[in-house]
């Protein structure tokens, strides 16, 4: 993760001490003792707990506690209710109910609160916790039915003038500041934009609101002077308001990491570009600026909110902003997280028993098979899907077709991260996990580089483009789309009358032509991939995914992508490794790489022998269908035909049987195959496929060890031998990067499961897209976050299961140790409780959990 | 036997309050027998609308027997005009219903759901079947009555009841207004018949007294119902029940307003400034709701502004007389805003597929060879197709209101490359337009020849007011190329402000209705919805 603060705040020439402010007249002006210094760098810190948000276009998973994982679950749970009310557990009755069916047995409970007790003794759990754990299981118990106590916000201004005055004025202040922001942010829906986008958003949101007559008419009075009288820079500003505000020094990170969690989810889109521009390495502060833009609401509430009481009202309340954040009673999360941990023991009960294999197959060393001993026959196909969950139920389909087939589990993007740039377009979109920026840009070619071919279709794609814009124009212009609406309108009964019969045939994409890999260096822009490069990339591939002999004669990379229509959240089904697109690009390129030839040299130099029989070929997943094909056939040698016919025929039957296994959960009883079809050019669906939903676990181990097991779609499995692994690197990669991505993705399902309000994206069906980059449920209100409840939710019950995600991993424990103790982001992951970490010996067995701290203790 | 044929178009709204009657029982999530019952009500709709069609095509326009006394009660009158209205309800109750069967999936009111869209359609239907003004003001204030239930499908979402109170408050005044109009017209005409209403219409010289304090307030009605500037707001919110409300309510309610002011045309043509007033309020919204349109940011939001818009230019064609036009507008503009409610969840795809907001603006030197190129499509496509638009002043308007229209397109395909591909695909398009609008304008004449008024008579005020109208509309489209050059401006940029806020008519209405006094419920979170 990327943690490269740019702010420097201590150095700030601003930081200047005490102020005091010229407050309007008849209004008491506070003298405040805050260090601007310390007041920015709180800022910084509070704006931090905010998680990013991608743009729906590449909606890669995010995890919304990002910003918490750094304290303890429990304190963590504290933090999140005050500063956004919400929670990282389920309400009780659920866990009442799991109680009650007798899924959550006494002995879960009785290991959940031994667990506490550990925690306390040990001194892990947060300093000087005043609460005591319940007595006993029955306790506990009781307190499952009890109802659970409320919710405990911390006060905003506008939420203590809501109260004052009887007017929802934290309602009003979401709203406004959503309604700028979407203008200010807009992406291209309006085509008469906001004329202050060009400026930095503090300047922007002055510049507007100056002019905006619309808080005055509401209500607030002297809106547009209160703005004009702030001060143009956003860092000095924010301590004059911090002033204004009466804030004590320490009363400053939590307030303002409040202010922020009343608009989410437009901080988190801020977070976003603030991301990017940090892989860029750019120095950014559009976070401080959204605190103070949100933080002037505030001060023209306590200005203008219209009643006497506000400003003592907010005296009073602001007093909670410092208390301590630990005591008793309300807002108590204890009990919640101690059933929520009985009812993850629970399903680790059965995780663990899933995969112990204890059928005395090991006796007969099915580790030695795939660590490569010489005798073993040689693989008729290997193929290297996505660790995804959603590839485990093709694996296994695809394994049972028969001997000789061997399937690998890689991150997505096949250790390749590339933009790629379409022809006629002069950017592209970037290929690979948010955690990196993209190395290489991939350019699109017909095949003849800089042809007559080549800048034919280019031209055709412009024209068209062209072509479109103008026609939008027409339809959408002011004015002109009432002409357009008379002559046209009729025709669109044809696209109802298709749409709504589902007989509009899936949307193709414009067919992606070939990827140019060849370096060059095109007007300062290095485009294409070195030779030495591609040699790096690709042995980063093969060592990572654990394929460095016994190669088979045919290699499939199948990158994935799903086929859905009229799903704002399309994006999100899609390869989360290749940032929220189909993962075919990454594949084509990564087996154009490795049939290389003089990569091949290379990589024998480098101790791994491709033998010459051996060819890559990509493939793409389609996970709505469950089905694969071959990319670039083309390039597959003649001598191959025969293999590749078999393979095919492989592949077909797999999808039938991953189909199969699939319907079920769609409610698709017979005519499985069309019907799934159907699913992909249905508009009216909102469960077009599952997605990830279920994903409980992630096992990186070789496929031995869980070849054969039914693991329902829901375990991400990485092929890792740790025998090959010299030096412990690609442990050491796997649990900073794949095993990151699974739990972002793991903790996203987690937080729009237990909370669709605030960590989710709520109802489908009132999704608005806004700005081109993400929805709004409904008319207004904050931007929103995470999943729509339709993606983890049937209807009759929760698809998915909130359990945080349990990573199995077959490799020495001191290795894991010491990879665990260099990485602080990863530790805070394991040690305050975010992921589950298991380990496997040599013999498949899971023996060890790691109880924090570098410990581990028995499983 | 007469009874039974005229009465028949009532099993379309009977078979959907069927649906309505099984989802009392089922109001969870979706039965089988609801789903079933959905999709055999939207079919067999559709069944009895040809079936109406047939009949009037063959045996011309006729009355049920009224259900009532006095004159006054309950009939259906069949004509051309309701069957087109019947025929686009009917499709749109098929699609509605059927397009929420998967997209209400796990809904745990979906049931109920299914039974208040089906309920609201059928109302609908009812409406434009209307052969007499009670049966008029009564399916008329019905069908808001069960759309309100249906905008409070999620009744713990405040914006919802915010919204819903808007509309309940402009609903209200307009069932007022409709039903004091009825009453009058009965005074005047003795009757509540509305054909009957009509025929005596055509015959009398002077408009009968009181007539025009109904007439104004029929438009008034017409006004408030179809969201009209400044009573926009509760459309542009309404967003906030599932889609296919939304889809029902543009392309099926919001036409209302401009329904019944062309079933009374031949009586509200009596009170030229009455129409004068529909044509003024109506091209005021459309020009100020289509600019607010290209300055909003969220999908919906932008669909709606686009809704009021389009109503207030049906407005400006009742206005101008040109009632088929207003018709045709009507219908096609149902079509259109249903499919783009209901595909509104591909708006990522149409920007990935590279919808960009032009970042400059067009020389005045292509804009005037944009503007000459779209004059000429239009000219010539009136000639090869027989029509003289300068005939009549009131084609001649509207023709050139296409051009103005044309102009945007053409600008646009005659500025990038200057390649002779993108002209010449230009053209098609523009050529394909113009020959649509000549056609369909000529067609939707002959189709409700009888059941409308058709060729009325232009009065020099109103054709002063369409010249305002159409030197507004031109100077919009220039504006609107020119914007990209004028938007930093400090005027045009205070000007951007106020436009994005409606001129602030949406905020002064929350302050009406005590928006903010409806606090959120909020549950910590929502276990099921």
């Amino acid at each position: 993760m990327p943690e490269t603060t740019t702010h420097t705040w201590s150095d700030t020439p601003r930081s200047q001490g005490t102020l005091t402010l010229p407050g309007p007249a008849g209004t008491t002006s506070f003298r405040s003792d805050l260090e601007a210094s310390a007041v920015l760098a709180a800022v910084e810190r509070a704006a931090r707990s905010i998680p990013p948000l991608w743009p729906l276009e590449s909606f890669v998973a995010v995890n919304p506690f990002l910003g918490w994982v750094d304290r303890d679950l429990d304190e963590a749970a504290q933090g999140i209710q005050r500063a956004w009310g919400s929670r990282p557990h389920m309400s009780r009755d659920f866990y009442a109910g799991h109680i009650a069916s007798g899924r959550i047995s006494d002995r879960h409970i009785e290991r959940a609160l031994e667990g506490a007790r550990a925690r306390r003794a040990a001194g892990a759990s947060w300093d000087d916790d005043p609460r005591d754990l319940p007595s006993d299981a029955d306790a506990l118990r009781r307190a499952a039915v009890e109802p659970a106590p409320e919710v405990r916000v911390l006060p905003t201004v506008a939420s203590v003038a809501s109260d004052v005055t009887g007017q929802d004025w934290a309602r009003w202040v979401t709203d406004h500041v959503s309604a700028w922001a979407s203008t200010y942010f807009d992406r291209g829906q309006a085509s008469w934009p906001c004329p202050w986008a060009h400026q930095t958003p503090w300047g922007a949101w002055k510049a507007q609101m100056a002019r905006d007559r619309g808080p005055e008419l509401r209500g607030v009075v002297g809106f547009r002077d209160t703005v004009a009288g702030l001060p143009d820079d956003a860092e000095v500003a924010l301590t004059t308001m911090a002033g204004e505000l009466g804030l004590e020094a320490e009363g400053v990170q939590p307030y303002v990491a409040r202010l922020l969690g009343t608009v989410l989810g437009w901080t988190a889109w801020v977070r976003y570009l603030v991301w990017e521009a940090e892989l860029r390495e750019e120095t950014d502060t559009r976070l401080t600026e959204m605190a103070a833009i949100r933080m002037a609401y505030d001060v023209a509430l306590l200005r203008g909110a219209g009643a006497d009481g506000v400003r003592e009202a907010w005296s009073r309340a602001s007093v909670a902003l410092t208390e301590p954040t630990s005591s008793e009673g309300e807002g108590d999360a204890q009990v919640d997280l101690l059933l929520h941990e009985a009812y993850e023991l629970a399903f680790q009960e059965r995780l663990l028993k899933v995969l112990d294999r204890d059928d005395g197959e090991d006796a007969h060393g099915v580790g030695h098979e795939d660590r490569g001993s010489a005798e073993s026959r040689r693989d008729d196909v290997q193929a290297a899907f996505c660790m995804d969950v959603r590839s485990e139920v093709y694996r296994r389909a695809l394994e049972a077709t028969g001997d000789g087939v061997r399937t690998i589990g890689f991150a997505g993007f096949f250790g390749f991260p590339i933009e790629y740039v379409p022809l006629g377009e002069d950017s592209g979109s970037a290929r690979c996990p948010a955690l990196v920026a993209p190395r290489f840009v991939i350019t699109e070619t017909t095949g003849d580089p800089g042809g007559a071919a080549e800048q034919e279709v280019t031209r055709a794609r412009r024209i068209s483009q062209a072509v479109s814009d103008a026609w939008l124009s027409f339809k959408l212009g002011a004015v002109s789309s009432l002409s357009f609406v008379g002559p046209v309108g009729l025709a669109y009964i044809r696209k109802l009358v298709s749409d709504g019969l589902g007989l509009t045939p899936r949307r193709q994409k414009p067919a992606s032509l070939e990827p140019r890999l060849d370096f060059r260096n095109q007007s300062g822009r290095k485009l294409g991939m070195m030779l030495i490069e591609r040699v790096d990339a690709a042995e980063g591939a093969l060592r990572g995914m654990s394929l460095t002999r016994n190669f088979a004669r045919i290699v499939l990379l199948a990158g994935h992508g799903a086929t859905t229509v009229n799903n704002p959240h399309a994006s999100g089904l899609d390869c989360g490794a290749c940032g929220g697109r189909s993962g075919e690009e990454n594949a084509r390129v990564a087996a154009r790489a490795l049939n290389d030839p003089g990569v091949r040299l290379e990589l024998m130099a480098r101790g791994i022998a491709i033998p010459r029989d051996t060819v890559f070929v990509a493939g793409r997943h389609d996970t709505t269908l469950d089905q694969v094909v071959l990319l670039d056939e083309h390039l597959v040698p003649a001598g191959h035909a025969e293999d590749l016919e078999v393979l095919k025929v492989r592949l077909e039957e797999a999808g039938r049987v991953a189909r199969a296994e699939r319907a079920p959960s769609l409610g698709i009883e017979d005519d499985v195959d069309r019907r799934m079809e159907k699913r992909t050019r249905d508009w009216s669906q909102v469960r077009p496929e599952w997605g990830l939903a279920g994903c409980a676990a992630f096992v990186a181990a070789p496929r031995a060890r869980t070849r054969g097991l039914d693991l329902s779609g829901r375990v991400f499995l990485h092929d890792y031998a740790w025998e090959d692994d010299q030096g412990f690197d690609v442990l050491e990669l796997i649990m900073t990067a794949p095993m990151v991505v699974a739990s972002w993705i793991s903790l996203q399902y987690f937080g729009s499961t237990v909370d669709s309000r605030v960590l989710g994206a709520g109802n489908k069906t009132l999704h608005n897209v806004v700005g081109a980059l993400g929805v709004l449920e409904g008319s207004n209100g904050d931007l929103r976050v995470g999943l729509p409840w339709q993606s983890v939710h049937d209807g009759a019950r929760f698809f998915h299961e909130p359990v945080r995600l349990n990573v199995v991993i077959e490799a020495p424990r001191d290795a894991m140790s010491r990879v665990i103790e260099s990485h602080p982001d990863l530790r805070n992951l394991l040690d305050n409780r975010w992921v589950h970490l298991w380990a496997m010996d040599e013999h498949g067995k899971v023996t060890h959990r790691y109880a924090g701290d570098l410990e581990w203790m028995a499983a | 036997m007469d009874l039974l044929l005229a009465t028949f178009p009532l099993l379309a709204p009977l078979s959907l309050g069927l649906v309505t009657l099984l989802s009392v029982r089922e109001p969870g999530p979706l039965h089988p027998s609801v789903a079933r019952a959905s999709r055999w009500a939207g079919l067999s709709s559709m069944a009895v609308a040809a079936g109406v069609a047939l009949r009037v095509a063959v045996a011309g326009p006729v009355t049920s027997p009224l259900l009532g006394v006095a004159g006054i009660g309950f009939s259906l009158r069949l004509d051309a005009l309701s069957v087109v209205m019947l025929s686009m309800v009917s499709f749109m109750a098929w699609l509605l219903l059927r397009y929420s069967e998967n997209y209400l999936d796990g809904d745990p009111r979906h049931g109920r759901f299914m039974g208040l869209l089906a309920l609201t359609t059928a109302c609908v239907m009812l409406l434009v079947l209307s052969g007499n003004l009670l049966h008029l003001v009564v399916t008329w204030t019905a069908t808001s009555l069960v759309l309100h239930r249906l905008l409070l499908f999620y009744p713990e979402r405040v914006g919802a009841r915010v919204a819903a109170r808007k509309k309940y408050v402009v609903a209200r005044a307009g069932d007022v207004a409709l039903a004091v109009a009825a009453v009058v017209l009965f005074r005047a005409f003795g009757t509540a018949d509305i054909a009957t209403i009509l025929g005596r219409a055509e015959t009398i010289q002077a408009a009968p007294a009181g007539l025009g304090i109904a007439t104004l307030l029929v438009a008034l009605s017409a006004i408030l119902k179809s969201a009209q500037f400044p009573t926009q707001g509760w459309l542009i919110e309404v967003m906030e029940t599932p889609t296919p409300v939304s889809a029902l309510l543009h392309a099926g309610i919001l036409n209302g307003g401009a329904f019944v002011v062309v079933r009374l045309g031949g009586v509200m043509l009596l009170t030229p400034p009455v129409m004068d007033l529909l044509l003024v309020v109506g091209g005021f919204t459309a020009v100020f709701a289509s600019v607010v349109m290209t300055t909003q940011n969220s999908v919906k939001v932008a669909l709606g502004y686009s809704s009021a818009a389009q109503t207030g230019f049906m407005l400006l064609l009742c206005g101008l007389g040109a009632f088929p036009a207003a018709i045709l507008h009507l219908v096609a503009h149902s079509f259109y805003k249903a499919h783009a409610f209901l595909s509104a969840g591909s708006a990522v795809e149409v920007f990935k597929g590279g919808r960009r907001a032009p970042a400059t603006a067009p020389p005045l030197r292509t804009i005037l060879p944009g503007m000459t190129a779209a004059v000429g499509t239009v000219a010539l496509m009136g000639v090869a197709v027989g029509i003289h638009p300068w005939d009549r002043p009131v084609d001649f308007g509207l023709a050139t209101m296409l051009a103005i229209g044309l102009t945007q397109l053409w600008s646009r395909g005659l500025e990038p490359f200057g390649s002779y591909h993108l002209v010449a695909r230009t053209a098609v398009y523009a050529v394909a337009t113009s020959l649509a609008f000549f056609v369909l304008d000529a067609g939707a004449i002959h189709l409700l020849a009888g059941a409308v008024p058709t060729h009325v008579p232009t009065s020099p005020a109103t054709v002063a007011l369409m010249t305002v109208v159409v030197v507004v509309f031109a100077g919009t489209v220039v504006t609107q190329l020119r914007l990209p050059a004028l938007i930093r401006s400090p005027r045009w940029a205070a000007l951007w402000v106020h436009l994005h806020n409606d001129l602030y008519a949406n905020v002064l209405f929350d302050r009406l209705v005590g928006a903010l006094r409806l606090r959120a419920v909020t549950p910590l979170t929502r276990e099921t919805l």
